[in-house]
């Protein structure tokens, strides 16, 4: 489903100059897997996802990104969200002023206009609403608030996998999701994002612990280190890394 | 009349940023002399000055456009009495000079709530001055600028405290395009007989693209000394993390922008409008961010 062949990328801020971030990732995701990646900080897991999902800023000097057949790179952020990418972040924004709903009915049917389908109705949508919330144990009213404005960093992540339920995408980047949420939180989350899981979805999970793949069990893990992919193994990579860390992970071959 | 001085001075510093007399030449004003306000003295010599009294205990709603012909200029001398209510909605689309002036007394108990929807013109200012004279009155100063290439929207006022217990709220928010200039300027004066004021304003610009202008000038002028007075005032950009975020659930960025914007320009709308004006404003907020991208 995505295949990432030899990406070089700089971030380039605004004032300063540009840094190589990646150097030399490759990856392959076929449908129906879940990968996760974990690695030391700074070694590029957010600009990966970022890079992914369009963020200005980030340059690609060599290699690709292909997701179904397609140059992903090439694409605006917002069409590569209707071809089915979600991004839920680290750090979700605050949105004052637009209700939650409001945003995520927009969001849903400016997806469905890229894709050339007909808008959900409202009865369907609030259907839909209703589920997700269910599913996630979010009160209703918290949707009716401006998106994120003054919630809690587990609110936060929350509300992220609502919209993902919301808006099913078919490829998942799930950046450090887990950061900010209690075991209780994590695992009613967990069982949001396992419930995404099938044949024709797959799914990034990017953290630093083995905690959340307890619960989003991954058919890969892939150690990111220093801009590339150091080691590769099943889920026994993950417990391997909680048990040593990395340096000694990455030592042995 | 109003060119450069050798030494700042109110006056001088009031019109800094709208250059009335540069708007005016070129055209025949009449402009009757006296203590008046200078906007006052102009509508008064183009026959557009007005009255409105609101009696003891009445409430009333005022709906007022500006800016219909080429220059427009009118102005009201408004006198809300004891324990009266208005509510004055004035909306200015149009025009290629657009000039207002208010002048409202408030009575005991008064109150008085504004609401302003200006989109400019080649040159617009609408001034409003309030003398509060009466204990425990309200004011509500809310306003809505919207500036695209070429357009100029001045929102000055004043309101001078002279009696204790008034409660106060300014908001302001605008938005400013590329060729367009926003003016804020808002002064409180609260004087020493003015005890347990409680006054808050705020001035809130967003500019939109790079040649786009917003000039704040917020003033508070405190003689008495138990009171509560708070001022903001802001103008900056639109957030390019927040931008990424919508466009990343799917919204073009024109899309997300217009959101954006939107949601910061109708919390300036007070409550108390009624529905249609409401709808009418978020309307006319809605074509411009259209008409702008």
């Amino acid at each position: 489903m995505l295949e990432l062949n030899n990406l070089h990328a700089r971030v380039v801020p605004e004032d300063g100059p540009a840094r190589e971030i990646l150097k030399g990732l490759s990856l392959s995701i076929p449908a129906g897997e879940v990968h996760a990646i974990m690695g030391p900080n700074g070694a590029g897991k957010s600009t990966l996802s970022y890079l992914l999902t369009g963020r200005d800023g980030y340059e690609v000097t060599e290699g690709a990104a292909i997701f179904e057949g397609e140059d992903l790179l090439a694409l605006p952020p917002e069409t590569r969200a209707a071809k089915g990418l979600f991004l839920s972040f680290q750090y979700p924004l605050e949105i004052a002023g637009v209700p939650v709903m409001t945003f995520v009915r927009a969001a849903m049917n400016a997806q469905r206009k890229t894709r050339g389908e007909p808008e959900v109705s409202a009865p369907d949508f609030l259907k839909l609403s209703r589920v997700a919330a269910q599913q996630l144990r979010i009160d209703p009213e918290m949707l009716k608030r401006p998106l994120n404005v003054g919630f809690s960093g587990g609110e936060k992540k929350r509300l992220e996998i609502y919209q993902m339920l919301m808006l099913q995408p078919r490829f998942m980047i799930l950046d450090e999701t887990d950061s900010g949420l209690d075991i209780d939180a994590l695992k009613v989350v967990a069982e949001g994002v396992n419930a995404l899981r099938g044949p024709d979805r797959s799914m990034l999970v990017i953290t630093h612990y083995q905690r959340l793949l307890e619960y989003i069990k991954p058919d890969r893990v892939h150690i990111l280190a220093a801009g590339r992919i150091a080691k590769s193994g099943g889920p026994e990579l993950a417990h391997e890394l909680e048990k040593s860390g990395y340096d000694s992970v990455m030592a042995t071959p | 009349m109003i060119a450069a001085e050798a030494l700042p001075n109110r006056r001088v510093e009031g019109w800094r940023w709208s250059d009335l007399s540069a708007a005016l030449v070129g055209r025949e004003v009449p402009i009757i002399p006296g203590d008046r306000h200078v906007l006052a003295r102009i509508a008064i010599g183009a026959r557009r000055m007005g009255g409105i009294v609101v009696n003891a205990g009445e409430t009333r709603t005022e709906i007022e456009r500006v800016g219909d012909d080429g220059l427009d200029t009118r102005a009201l001398e408004i006198d809300v009495r004891e324990g009266a209510s208005l509510s004055l909605v004035t909306i200015q689309e149009e025009g290629d000079v657009a000039l207002a002036h208010r002048k409202v007394r408030l009575g005991k108990g008064a109150t008085f709530r504004q609401f302003t929807l200006a989109r400019g013109a080649r040159y617009a200012r609408l001034e409003t001055e309030i003398d509060v004279i009466g204990s425990n009155a309200k004011v509500e100063l809310n306003g809505v600028y919207l500036v695209a290439q070429g357009r100029h929207a001045d929102l000055t006022s004043q309101v001078i405290l002279n009696a204790d217990h008034a409660e106060v709220r300014q908001i302001v928010r605008g938005a400013a395009r590329k060729g367009g200039r926003g003016v804020f300027q808002g002064r409180f004066k609260v004087e020493r007989i003015a005890q347990k004021t409680d006054a808050k304003m705020a001035h809130n610009a967003l500019l939109l693209e790079d040649g786009a202008e917003v000039f704040a000038k917020p003033e508070l002028e405190i003689y008495a000394d138990d009171v509560q007075c708070a001022h903001g005032n802001t103008s900056g950009q639109l957030d390019e993390a927040a931008i990424f975020y919508l466009r990343q659930r799917g919204l073009s960025e024109i899309e997300a922008r217009a959101m954006i914007t939107r949601a910061f320009l109708v919390e300036a709308l007070p409550e108390w409008l009624d529905e249609a004006i409401r709808s009418e404003a978020e309307g006319r907020i809605d074509t411009w961010l259209g008409a702008a991208s």
